[in-house]
């Protein structure tokens, strides 16, 4: 009684609240409702029938599948490893500028990539890797290297991929990492430099201890969000000759599901990857919080 | 006193080398468009200066019906998109922030199991065609509608108005949705432009759902025209467009220079709102690096 009593005194809340209910429930909760798809085959015309783990069988015992799953592993492995680094290295880097135009200069043009659509950042990037007077291949003529077609050839393409979203993202990623710097107590550089430290000592043993919580907390992150390796990025960058070692879970399902239709074997390879993913983000999200009190939300 | 030290010198040249590394390619793509084209095959990835100069890449692509009509429509969706963002987002954000009501747990626990949990790409597809939304403007911007990360910080900004501004509102007699609009809308006006400019850029950047939804080429937004010109390499996209042209303009047709100038038109947009975004962006991003 007193719970309506109360419902009814805050009805006006509830009525705000119509829009994003409807939006939130028609948009987001039907969507992954119908993700039991996933154990049905899907009919044109009529209710579709339930099939138990058919999907899922075929799906794991497909080469296919495998190989995807595997180029997802790898791809997400070399962009932590090789990107994950860089704007700990910038932000340290940065910090040693004084604040200035030249700190202000370099800030702001590393923010600018994050901005641009993975379209635009493609058709960059295709222009900057063309064999004939790409950029690249400018400054490995004039070092006696021969000229390589990076997009189309196996062995490098998934390295355009690291490279192409470290330029995107190593400057913007600094901001944290800046924030963190920035908290330091002036006081600890000031006596380490009456000690005679080096810039290289003081970040050495101040400035990289200090950003440390911060560390730990975005790497946990990022692994939350390992299954995602990237489908803006891979389907911009991707073309018949290199499909085979960059195809990734987010493009399979792409391809297999919106290309060739096949909507319920589709919809199992995702659900397949969503499930993967919130368990990594949940455990994460607890992990974090432990080590670091801080959560992913 | 400021001594010479190696150590920052070679700092200095390290960022520099790193800013070159953004610039040159960012760069070498605005020269192109600049160039006639004509010369645009004397030039490498390294020229970062025109080679001639002329505006006739321009003059073709603002010609074409198809790339104005796809600039009208990104306009359109950025901005019908952004500002049923901004205004779903805080009216939700609003209940969310101020006030205890039964079941508010539960409406939080559900959004972030969405916040965490990302739907197929097909049953989303799927929906789409159900609800008779494919190929309509409506399926790119509705989708959307609000986004729970962006809720969830405008909600603790909200959080953060002090109560006695809406204690006095509400001895004065005002309901919710008068001090919604009256006072807590007027008071978030920063946190609003920042979300606003999140959203923004978002909807301008979005391709993948007009791809896949939109298959009227009249309704695609500008980066999907884009995508199919520059990155699937297909011109007759972008000469179907140009039928009505003159002689000279089309004697001067270079495909590697005019897909230059139609990145640039692309990016323009963005460039322009660029010292806002730094403005906002940063700061705030700063701030909520700071605030746990």
């Amino acid at each position: 009684m007193k719970t309506l009593k109360r419902m009814r005194k805050d009805l006006i809340l509830y009525v705000m609240l119509v829009p994003g209910f409807i939006y939130f429930t028609i948009f987001h909760i039907i969507p992954i409702v119908n993700m039991k798809l996933a154990f049905q085959d899907y009919k044109i015309i009529g209710e579709n029938t339930w099939v138990g783990m058919k999907h899922f069988n075929t799906l794991f015992s497909s080469p296919a599948f495998q190989d995807v799953l595997l180029n997802t592993i790898i791809i997400s492995s070399m962009k932590i490893i090789f990107i994950f680094p860089i704007p700990i290295l910038l932000s340290l880097l940065i910090n040693e500028l004084r604040f200035g135009p030249y700190r202000k200069f370099i800030q702001s043009v590393s923010y600018l990539p994050h901005f641009l659509s993975w379209v635009v950042i493609a058709g960059i990037w295709i222009t900057l890797l063309n064999p004939a007077d790409g950029a690249i291949n400018v400054i490995r003529n004039f070092f006696n290297l021969p000229s390589l077609d990076f997009m189309t050839s196996k062995e490098h393409i998934r390295w355009v991929l690291v490279f192409s979203e470290m330029w995107r993202s190593a400057g913007w990623d600094t901001i944290l990492y800046i924030a963190a710097i920035l908290k330091i107590s002036p006081a600890l550089y000031e006596a380490a430099k009456m000690d005679g430290a080096s810039t290289f000592q003081q970040m050495r043993y101040i400035t990289l201890p200090a950003m440390m919580s911060t560390v730990i907390t975005v790497f946990i992150l990022n692994l939350g969000f390992f299954m995602n390796a990237g489908f803006d990025q891979v389907f911009n960058l991707m073309n018949d000759s290199v499909l085979s070692v960059i195809d990734i879970l987010d493009t399979y399902v792409y391809r297999i599901g919106l290309m060739n239709g096949q909507y319920a074997y589709a919809t199992a390879a995702s659900l397949f990857k969503g499930v993967i993913g919130l368990i990594l983000i949940l455990g994460t999200h607890f992990i974090s919080k432990k080590i670091t009190g801080k959560g992913v939300w | 006193m400021r001594t010479f030290s190696v150590t920052k010198s070679i700092i200095q040249f390290v960022l520099f080398l790193f800013a070159l590394a953004i610039l040159i390619p960012l760069l070498n793509i605005l020269a192109m468009s600049l160039s006639d084209p004509a010369r645009v095959n004397e030039m490498s990835g390294l020229d970062v200066l025109p080679k001639g100069f002329s505006f006739i890449n321009f003059e073709i692509i603002f010609s074409n019906p198809l790339i104005i009509k796809s600039l009208l429509n990104s306009l359109f969706i950025t901005i019908t998109g952004t500002l049923l963002n901004l205004f779903l987002t805080a009216l939700t954000a609003y209940v969310l922030a101020r006030t205890e009501f039964v079941g508010k747990k539960l409406v939080l626990f559900v959004l972030i199991g969405i916040m965490v949990f990302e739907p197929s790409m097909i049953t989303e597809y799927l929906l789409m065609k159900d609800l008779g939304l494919l190929n309509s403007y409506a399926s790119v911007i509705l989708y959307k509608a609000i986004n729970v990360y962006y809720l969830f910080i405008l909600m603790r900004f909200f959080q953060e108005i002090p109560d006695s501004v809406l204690e006095a509102a509400r001895i004065d007699g005002a309901g919710h949705f008068r001090i919604f609009t009256r006072i807590v809308l007027p008071l978030s006006k920063p946190a609003l432009a920042t979300l606003a400019l999140f959203y923004g850029v978002y909807h301008w950047n979005e391709y993948f759902r007009a791809t896949i939804y939109i298959t009227d080429p009249n309704k695609w937004p500008l980066q999907v025209v884009l995508r199919q010109f520059v990155v699937s390499q297909d011109n007759k996209t972008m000469l179907q467009g140009i039928e009505g042209m003159t002689p000279e303009l089309l004697a001067s047709l270079d495909f590697g220079s005019l897909q230059s100038a139609t990145i640039v038109v692309a990016v323009i947009p963005m460039l322009l709102l660029y010292p806002l975004i730094l403005k906002y962006f940063t700061k705030g991003t700063m701030d909520g690096g700071e605030k746990e």
